[in-house]
């Protein structure tokens, strides 16, 4: 070999080596799987410096993307975060491990109306995490007052393409559901059908489906847009710009449970990671920091004021009464495959 | 091509063509200075904090309510994604091409067979691919890391490459390779002196190619990747929802000024010698 | 040891590689999702084993669209999904053609950096060099600002969110698929040629027609291939760009893999994109008697 020719296998080679994990100075490790930017970093470095473990974070975009993955047998990953349907589905797969955290003294810190997984009504596999609402987010400067579905719709006629929806078979479909007055886990094929009618109608209205929407919002590019509570972390920082709400058609909520995996290499850090978010300080740094819903209510006495009684984070009762959860709808998801493929082709 | 005013056009055409490849640069480049915490494509204000936090300097902007602190995780998701594209660049290449090779210069009775096989993996869909690859490595008791990526983008790559080399191989004419070997090199020999040069082009492109894609898939990618061995394309997806950041464009403008540097010093270096 | 082994030798030298990769890691793969195409979806994704050739009636109709209704939306979401590879085929090829041609007529020491510049914006990262076009191109961005500039900020056109502008995305995107195999094929072309047929009374255009696109199709053949697969099966741009208002094939395999849990289905719709590509590749071959043209006479 010439030396060019080795000094390009030298060269790589080296920086594999720098690649590889030094020897670690932790004494455990910990893999947390979450939804990318859904953890304050803060609580990870706690975390890791008082139990002395090296914590990873690996991220997924969406409860199916992490589904499929771990279904095809990845290993490796100790603790997820689904939402309560994919926590059901994961628990009828078998994929979860029992922790009896209902135990552990921190429980009784626990909102038990969190506890909304239907396979684990007593809280023995997984901890509730987080909440919030999935409201619509738009630019006050163009619209002063955004209160109703309706009203958005009315707004997207005249304006046409300054408006988004999300790129989300269920949520999308679950707005045409909630304005017919129906069950956003309806069943029946009919009321599937005329959901898809409805968000159908409205298409030539909608500048696009997309998750991406806040940059756009607050640019003006966009006025208006489906988007979940997470705006409030922009809209409490630009609040003449954006605004976010919860229209009083009703909309959906969304929670996630920390749950272990059965395959869990670390199991005993993954308990004692549990332990550790039910204490109210740990917690309330996440709410702080995300600016959502909490499940733990010692941690929203500990709340800054402004935020706990911002009734667009945490709603009263009234509001809370209109919204409604996703189910895991088994066989009767495909008739929603169907709609929104009717949508998106049409 | 004929004539002054042709090769004008040409030229014309040619300095129009890199201006618009780096419109988009310029823009990266200019909202790199953007000092949203959040989002690039908000434009707040003018800072350097973001090459600074790169570098590891302090800055202002961490004092920020919403500033999110990942830039370790940005330059060790960079790390993966330069590690998996050298590797995966060297070894596809050299599968690339000794393929194409083959094809081109033997006659063989599974020769056809060989040509839709290997155009088969860029165009089995991404999602399918990674999938797959990710229940084929498991059930090998494999776990996921940096080398299970390497070794799944090498099986789309080597298609790249082949297809660009297998260009340049195309009507090339062989009475030098046989004069070299008509005068007893070893194939070998001719290999190194003769063939080699002649499609050195074309497999400088394949390799440019296969760095570029592999240094951007993200869903392949996302299936066999394991714990901790995130790729720069899997790190962006994550936050993707939040809104890019504008440090990932000084990121990138800092990538490609090191690499502009790297390839100005060695074609200098090569220029002077000859 | 003779030359005919010696010959026999290196081929085999020359072939061991892509064999051991293409078998391991990609056969398996495909038999795997093969099967898969033809069982049962399981309730949560993955799959029952049984067997349900049903999953191909959804698109192919009889005599399999009776289990699984038939549905001729996916036939057209193919039928969009070339229809768009094949425009950005053309666009790229067009964009790509003279400037690749012009790269390749540079002197020796330039030529090098020159091809380097083309490729070095590609190493910024995919989603970042989308963002930058949706910069340009949404309603308050650069383009209508420079439409502003020169008093014409009324017919500033609104791309964002259109075909149009998953086309910019795709083109821009896939640039470099068609520029490198171009170049190296266009590099190779010698000029003596072009000039022996100018002195042999060729116009310009005869020149083109009859000596450098039939010397350059091999790299023209190439580069659509390699910009024509990716584009038909990319998500990222039409959704990033286009706002995902239309179904795509890529979008519509991943779907069923996501959120609709229907594996057996998406890997059916896989099998159908590989025969389909497999089908226009062999129809190729057949009718101008080969793949890549190269051929050793």
């Amino acid at each position: 070999m010439t030396p060019k020719i080795r000094s390009l296998f030298v060269v790589p080679l080296v920086a594999l080596a720098c690649a590889m994990p030094g020897a670690a100075a932790a004494e455990g490790r910990l893999s947390l799987y979450n939804w990318g930017d859904y953890i304050s970093p803060e609580i990870l470095e706690r975390f890791g410096k008082e139990f002395n473990v090296k914590v990873t974070l690996d991220t997924y975009g969406s409860n199916e993307e992490m589904l499929a993955k771990i279904q095809a047998g990845a290993t490796g990953y100790d603790i997820v975060f689904p939402s309560v349907h994919m926590h059901d589905i994961m628990a009828k797969l078998g994929l979860l491990a029992k922790t009896d955290l209902n135990k552990m003294a921190g429980f009784a810190n626990i909102d038990r109306a969190a506890l909304r997984a239907k396979s684990d009504p007593a809280g023995e596999y997984c901890l509730p995490y987080a909440w919030g609402t999935v409201g619509i987010v738009y630019n006050a400067k163009k619209i002063p007052e955004l209160k109703s579905w309706k009203q958005f719709f009315e707004y997207a006629r005249k304006n046409p393409k300054k408006v988004a929806m999300l790129d989300d078979m269920r949520e999308t479909l679950g707005v045409g559901l909630i304005l017919n007055g129906k069950s956003v886990n309806a069943r029946k094929p009919e009321d599937v059908k005329a959901a898809q009618e409805i968000i159908l109608k409205h298409k030539p209205d909608i500048g696009a489906f997309t998750y991406e929407v806040i940059p756009l919002v607050q640019s003006g590019d966009l006025h208006a847009a489906h988007y979940f509570v997470g705006a409030m972390m922009y809209v409490l920082e630009k609040p003449d710009t954006l605004g976010y709400v919860i229209p009083e058609e009703g909309a959906t909520m969304y929670q996630e449970d920390i749950c272990v995996l059965k395959s869990a290499p670390n199991k005993a850090n993954a308990m004692k990671f549990l332990e550790f978010m039910m204490r109210p300080e740990i917690s309330v740094l996440n709410t702080i920091q995300q600016k959502n819903g909490s499940v733990n209510l010692k941690a929203m006495e500990l709340l800054p004021p402004a935020l706990r009684n911002d009734a667009r984070i945490n709603p009263p009762a009234s509001v809370r009464a209109k919204l409604q959860i996703f189910e895991d709808l088994g066989k009767d998801l495909k008739t929603y495959d169907r709609a929104w493929t009717k949508v998106k082709t049409n | 091509m004929n004539g002054p005013p042709a090769s004008r056009w040409l030229g014309a055409w040619g300095v129009g063509f890199l201006a618009l490849l780096y419109v988009p640069i310029a823009l990266i480049f200019a909202y790199s200075f953007n000092s949203n915490v959040v989002n690039m494509m908000a434009w707040e204000g003018f800072t350097l904090d973001w090459y600074r936090s790169i570098l590891g300097l302090p800055t202002q902007l961490a004092k920020s309510d919403n500033y999110v602190q990942s830039t370790a995780t940005l330059l060790a998701a960079v790390r993966n994604s330069v590690v998996v594209a050298t590797f995966a660049t060297l070894v596809s290449t050299a599968i690339g091409t000794a393929t194409a090779l083959a094809i081109a210069r033997h006659r063989f009775r599974l020769r056809r067979l060989y040509q839709g096989l290997l155009v088969l993996p860029m165009v089995m869909p991404d999602i399918v691919l990674g999938i797959a690859l990710l229940i084929f490595f498991v059930s090998l008791g494999l776990d996921l890391g940096l080398h299970t990526i390497i070794a799944g983008h090498c099986v789309f790559l080597s298609s790249y490459v082949f297809v660009v080399v297998s260009t340049r191989l195309a009507g090339m004419a062989t009475d030098l390779e046989e004069a070299s070997s008509d005068l007893g090199a070893s194939p070998w020999v001719t290999f190194r002196r003769v063939t080699l040069p002649q499609i050195a082009p074309g497999i400088a492109g394949g390799a440019l190619l296969a760095f570029i894609i592999s240094m951007d898939d993200l869903v392949i990618t996302y299936f066999i990747a394991g714990v901790d061995s995130a790729t720069l394309p899997l790190f962006i997806y994550g936050i993707l929802r939040r809104g890019i950041k504008p440090e990932i464009n000084a990121l990138a403008m800092l990538l490609l000024t090191f690499s502009f540097l790297v390839a100005a010093t060695g074609l200098w270096l090569r220029s002077r010698r000859q | 040891m003779s030359p005919g082994s010696s010959r026999r030798w290196a081929l085999a030298g020359l072939l061991t590689p892509a064999t051991l990769l293409l078998a391991g890691c990609f056969l398996v793969p495909l038999g795997i999702m093969a099967t898969y195409s033809v069982l049962s979806p399981g309730l949560y994704g993955g799959v029952e084993w049984e067997f349900y050739p049903y999953n191909y009636g959804r698109v192919l109709g009889a005599p399999l669209g009776d289990v699984e209704e038939f549905d001729p939306v996916y036939a057209g979401i193919l039928l969009r999904s070339l229809r768009l590879a094949a425009v950005t085929v053309v666009v790229c090829l067009c964009l790509c053609y003279p400037a690749a041609f012009w790269v390749s007529r540079l002197p020796g020491a330039r030529k090098n950096l020159v091809l380097f510049l083309v490729t070095l914006p590609f190493f910024a990262n995919l989603i970042i060099r989308v963002y930058a076009w949706m910069l340009v191109l949404r309603p308050t961005g650069v383009l209508t600002r420079a439409f502003d500039a020169v008093g014409l900020g009324a017919h500033a056109p609104d791309l964002m969110f259109t075909e149009g502008a998953v086309v910019i995305g795709l083109a821009y995107v896939l640039l470099p698929f068609m520029f490198l195999p171009l170049y190296a094929s266009i590099e190779k072309l010698d000029p003596a040629l072009l000039q022996a047929s100018s002195d042999l009374g060729a116009s310009p255009l005869q020149g083109f027609l009859r000596v450098t696109l039939p010397l350059t199709a091999p790299g023209i053949l190439g580069g659509s291939v390699l910009v024509f697969i990716p584009a038909f099966g990319n998500f990222v741009v039409p959704a990033m760009m286009g706002g995902a208002k239309v179904m795509l094939v890529g979008n519509t395999i991943e779907q069923q893999f996501l959120a609709a849990r229907n594996w057996p289905f998406g890997a059916a719709l896989a099998m159908l994109v590989l025969g389909i590509i497999l089908i226009a590749m062999l129809a190729y071959a057949w009718r101008f008697g080969r793949v890549d043209g190269a051929v050793r006479p």
